[in-house]
Order: structure tokens, then sequence, then C-alpha cells
């Protein structure tokens, strides 16, 4: 089979809708955006990831025209935006609060766009028709946004912004109101309808879970700059930096001076003590080297597992029990905590740990990631 | 339900007494059959018969609607402008002296509001008349408005005018669909506010008004100088008629606004 994967961001050939060049917004003192250049490619689902005040929400503003570069350029389709108002753009956002019209019905709020456009009756009658098709809502069209549900007024604000066929369509925290179990729905929903209608999508969101499932591709945040951008299991099993590492799911975080060793280095972590891990990374001998370990990828077990190069013995001070999963907390002799997750296979009452136990942590060669800062 | 003791009904009576005894004797006495105003003498309705056929009663209060309806207009366009800029504009050097100014003549004396009126009138060489008055009542009623529309502006969530520009509206257009219509009953209230304040306003229009425009209570005031005749009492019944009419219709618009509000978020906050 030859199927040919979506990654527009590894083909140097492919031509970005959406470019920042060199992109800084400043609020007085404040720079909110600190000097971004990347790119975005047609039919991306791009996620803008990171804890409030990182500038994500801002990075948005500007592509919807509400905000604009205090230096830099960003190009939609080869064209500087920064003249056209938002009114003029190709561009649509779906807002965190939803901003449905209360004055108006389901089927006037997504047919305001089209008749701002000055299109024909029937051919806005067709289309708010489709819409509403598109997001189960055509029973709803002569109610008003307040007589229905929250997930519904979800549905008709994505409705609205996706009438005007936009080339790209901004959605701000737009799962952020809903409840657990709705979001995860929507959450697919939401992806079905970006493949059909093949629109770009850019999202702002600070739940990491809801990045990592939608997500083509997920730009992590911090401090106005874009700290790395990939797809998520390379943001997962291939960070960057400790703070990616770190903000998307669970880690353990170890330090240590570096020796190289073989395929990758050994990192002393105590006295004594050194853990291994596999890099291409070219670091100095004495440096200070960081290991980031998923949880899931640490074995524990009662006795010291041989042939493994990573075997650490700690006592258990923490069980952290989420029904399908135990994640352990696991003391080392210096200090040091290192988690550990299983999945419980077996009924709680067979459990073969329980806290103060002596046990061991081991992992392979390359299950730890070593990073530089 | 809390129960109402012996002190809080004397309270309420008495607070009620003081308010509207002076109206409702007042009303009752517009009924009288006797040209003498405290003697009763029977019941009548021949002086509200005097009243519509006196011609200058008439001439008065058709000044008096004719400067209310425009004055109220023209002060609601101008009061929703500041309060619009005001509540938007963000924080301007300035903005706290200028919203200041905006409340500032709602604790002016009118007396000083009248003489400074009447100053300018008569410095600018303009012919005092219906046009001065209507001037004068815009110049006061405009920040009544202005208190009542900023306070809805205040929880009026910005991002539904973002979102009416991101679907290709103009900021004029986005103003007229989507601003307009949802802040509308704080626009109307404040009309009939600013209307029935310049329905009864006497001090700033004696000061700006000319021989050739008299509104009804400056005619009023004046006969009563004469002593005080039934008709009076017809007249004034007949303010209080259309005043408290223009005050109830205000408060019951801005309660439903409220009412429907309320049910929005309550509705909102289900999932």
């Amino acid at each position: 089979m030859n199927q040919t994967v979506f990654a527009p961001w590894e083909d140097p050939a492919a031509k970005p809708l959406i470019q920042f060049k060199n992109v800084t917004k400043r609020y007085g003192d404040f720079t909110a955006i600190d000097n971004q250049s990347f790119d975005i490619y047609e039919q991306e689902f791009f996620a803008l990831l990171g804890p409030s005040g990182c500038g994500k929400t801002t990075m948005m503003r500007m592509l919807a025209g509400f905000e604009t570069p205090t230096e830099g350029t960003i190009l939609l389709g080869g064209e500087d935006i920064a003249p056209i108002p938002p009114n003029k753009r190709a561009v649509n956002m779906m807002f965190q609060s939803y901003a449905l019209f209360p004055h108006l019905s389901i089927w006037e709020n997504i047919a305001f766009g089209l008749r701002r456009d000055k299109k024909p009756n029937d051919e806005i009658q067709a289309r708010v028709e489709e819409m509403l098709k598109l997001t189960r809502l055509t029973q709803f069209a002569k109610r008003k946004p307040h007589q229905i549900s929250g997930g519904q007024r979800q549905r008709v604000a994505l409705a609205r912004s996706l009438a005007k066929a936009p080339k790209l369509l901004l959605l701000d925290e737009p799962l952020g109101a809903l409840d657990a179990k709705l979001r995860q729905d929507t959450q697919f929903e939401l992806m079905d309808i970006q493949e059909k209608t093949g629109t770009t999508f850019v999202i702002v969101t600070h739940d990491q879970e809801e990045a990592m499932t939608v997500a083509s591709r997920v730009a992590v945040m911090d401090h106005g700059q874009i700290i790395q951008a990939a797809p998520p299991a390379q943001i997962y099993e291939a960070p960057n930096s400790v703070y990616v590492a770190d903000f998307i799911g669970d880690v353990t975080i170890i330090e240590g001076a570096v020796t190289a060793k073989d395929n990758g280095y050994d990192i002393a972590f105590a006295e004594g003590q050194s853990v291994y891990a596999e890099s291409t990374l070219n670091l100095t001998n004495g440096q200070t080297g960081y290991i980031a370990i998923r949880p899931e990828k640490v074995a524990i077990s009662s006795e010291k597992p041989e042939r493994v190069r990573n075997a650490v013995q700690g006592k258990i001070i923490d069980i952290a029990y989420l029904g399908n999963l135990s994640t352990y907390y696991v003391e080392l002799p210096n200090g040091q905590t290192v988690k550990s997750q299983t999945a419980n296979t077996r009924r709680l009452s067979r459990r073969s740990f329980t806290w103060e136990d002596e046990v061991w942590l081991s992992w392979t060669d390359t299950a730890g990631i070593l990073l530089e800062r | 339900m809390r129960r109402l003791t012996w002190f809080n009904t004397t309270s309420l009576t008495l607070g009620f007494v003081f308010l509207y005894l002076p109206m409702v004797i007042l009303i009752i006495f517009s009924f009288n059959e006797s040209k003498l105003v405290t003697v009763w003498a029977g019941f009548s309705t021949k002086w509200y018969g005097e009243v519509i056929r006196n011609e200058a009663f008439l001439s008065a209060a058709w000044v008096t609607l004719r400067v209310a309806v425009v004055s109220s207009t023209i002060a609601t366009v101008l009061g929703t402008m500041a309060a619009y800029v005001l509540v938007r504009a963000g924080r301007f050097k300035g903005r706290t002296l200028f919203s200041g100014m905006i409340y500032a003549p709602l604790v002016m004396p009118e007396v000083i509001t009248g003489l400074s009126l009447l100053l300018l009138f008569i410095g600018i060489g303009l012919d005092r008349g219906i046009f001065t008055i209507i001037l004068a009542h815009t110049t006061f009623s405009m920040c009544y408005v202005s208190v009542v529309v900023s306070s809805r502006l205040v929880s009026f969530d910005q991002s539904l005018e973002e979102a009416a520009l991101d679907l290709g509206c103009t900021p004029m257009e986005s103003f007229r669909l989507v601003t307009l219509p949802i802040i509308a009953p704080a626009v109307i209230s404040g009309w009939l506010l600013a209307f029935t304040l310049s329905l009864d306003d006497l001090v700033i229009a004696s000061f700006t008004a000319g021989p050739s425009a008299t509104t009804l209570p400056i005619k009023i005031w004046s006969s009563i100088r004469l002593g005080v005749s039934p008709e009076i009492n017809a007249l004034s019944t007949l303010m209080i008629g259309v005043v408290t009419v223009g005050v109830i219709t205000a408060s019951i618009i801005s309660k439903r606004a409220t009412l429907r509000q309320q049910a929005e978020e309550r509705a909102a906050d289900q999932p």
C-alpha cells in the first residue's frame, strides 16, 4: 500500500496558506508575541496550545484582524493581511462565548454572514440548510439561541462560522464550555467536519488532550513563543525541551551530568548512580542533561530485573488510582521521585504493590529522552 | 414571606401618605363642582371641559409636547453615543474626567443650568423660543439617557460585535444590526425618561423660554400666581396621568428586558 501521509510541513515544495514572518506584538512594555515565524498549510488542523497568557489568543486575534502585529507580517495565501479589516478577510472565527446573536433565530444566525455578502436569497437558503444538516440542527432552525442547549449552541456557532466557506477557520477554545463527556463527542465531530469541508482550522486551547486529539500539528507556546510545533505523536514521544515534555502528559524529569557512552549518554543523577539514554544530541561530558521518561514506559517489579541497564530501587510513597490505570510515585534514596504507570488488568484486591513497598523500577535504553534544556 | 409588623405597616403608611397625599388631594379637588378650591361642593368634570376649551393651555401643551418629543429624541441619540464611547473606548487619557463630566449635570442645581444656558443664548444672540427650550432640555436629559444606556452596555458581550465584524459587517452595520437591537430596551427607557423629564421641567424652561413659546408647567406656574383655580387642578391631574403612564411604561420595558436576560442566562447555564 502506498498511502500518502498528510504532512505538508515536511514537503519543501508545499505552499503554506498562512505565513507568520518575524511577527511581534507588544502591549506597552509587555511582549505578547515575541518574533515568531512559522507556516500553516492548507487543510491543516493546527492547534495553539499553552497556559493562559502565553500569547495563543493574541495569535488568533491577529489572524482574525482584531489585532495588528507591532512588527513583522502575516501572509494569507501570499498576501499581506495587515491592511485588510476583519470584515473583508476570508477568515471566520468561532468565539469562545459562541457570540450567537440573541435576537436572531438559529437560521438567521447562520444566514447572517451570507446576507452581508448580498448573495441571492435562494443561494442563502440552500447554504443555511446545508449547514444545518452538517451540524444536525435542522429541527432547531426556528429557535432562539437561549432555547437550545450548550452543545447545540456550540454547533450553531460552528455552522455560522463555516457558512461563508472561509479559507481559514479560527476556533477559540471551542469546547471550553462543554462538559467532559459532550466534549469528547464534539472533538470527533469537529474533526469530521474539518475533513468534510476541507477547511483549514486553527484552534486555540489550553487543554492538551483536546489539542492532541483533534490536531494534525500542535504548537506548544510559552511566553509569546512557539516552543515546538509538531504532530501530536512527536510532541509526546520526542519533545524538544523540558517545558514541552512537562506540559504534555505526565513525565518524570531526571537531571544530572552527562557522560558519552555507546550510542547515548549516562546521566549521573546521584552519588554513584546513573541512568542511560540513547540520544543523537551532541553534548560535552560533564554538561547538565535532563532525561524525560513517560510513566507508562517505566516497569515496576519487586525483584531486580535482569539484563536491563536502567534499574533503580525505591519506596512507593503515593498511588494515584484512576480506575483503568494506577500511577505509583516511587521515591529513590536521593529524594528523586519517579512515576510508573501500569494498567490495572487485575482486580484491586489482587494488586501486587502498596504503600511503603520497596520496589524496582526499570526502563529500556530508548524509553528516556535526553534533553538539553 | 416576612410578616408585616405594626411598625413596618406604620412606616409604610406614613411614607406613602407623605409622598402621595398632596397629589391625591389635588386629584380629588379637580373633580370639585365649586369654584373655590378648598370647599367641596359635589362631583363634577366641568373643569376638565374648561381646560380643553382653554386656548392658552392647549397651545402651551402643544409646545410642551413638541419640545419633549424632539429634545428626548436628540438626547437619546447623543446620550447613547456618549455611553457607547465611554464604555467601549477603553482607557483613553482623561476617561474618568469625561465620564465625571457626563454625570455632573445630574447633580447640578437646575437654576445654574438654566442661568448658564440663558447667558449662552444671549451671548450668541439666539432668540429665545421653542428652539432654545429644546436645546436646553436636550442638554440636561442627555445625561440621564447616557446613564441608563451605559449601565446596559457594561454587561454587553463585546464578542458579539466582533462576531458581526468577522461575518462581514462594517462597524456601522454591526452597531445597527447587532448592538442596537440588543440594547434597544435601555435606549427606549432612556427616551421615556428624557421625555417625562422634559414634560414637567419648569426651572430650566422658564430661563430659556421666550414670549413666543410657553410650556405647560410655565403656564400653570404663572396662572396660580393669580390664585389657584380648579381648572389648574384638572390640568395637573392630566399631567400626572401622562407622566405616570410614561414612567410605568419605562419601568415595565426595562423590567421585561431584565427578566428575559435572566432567562437567557439561566438557559445558558444548563448544558
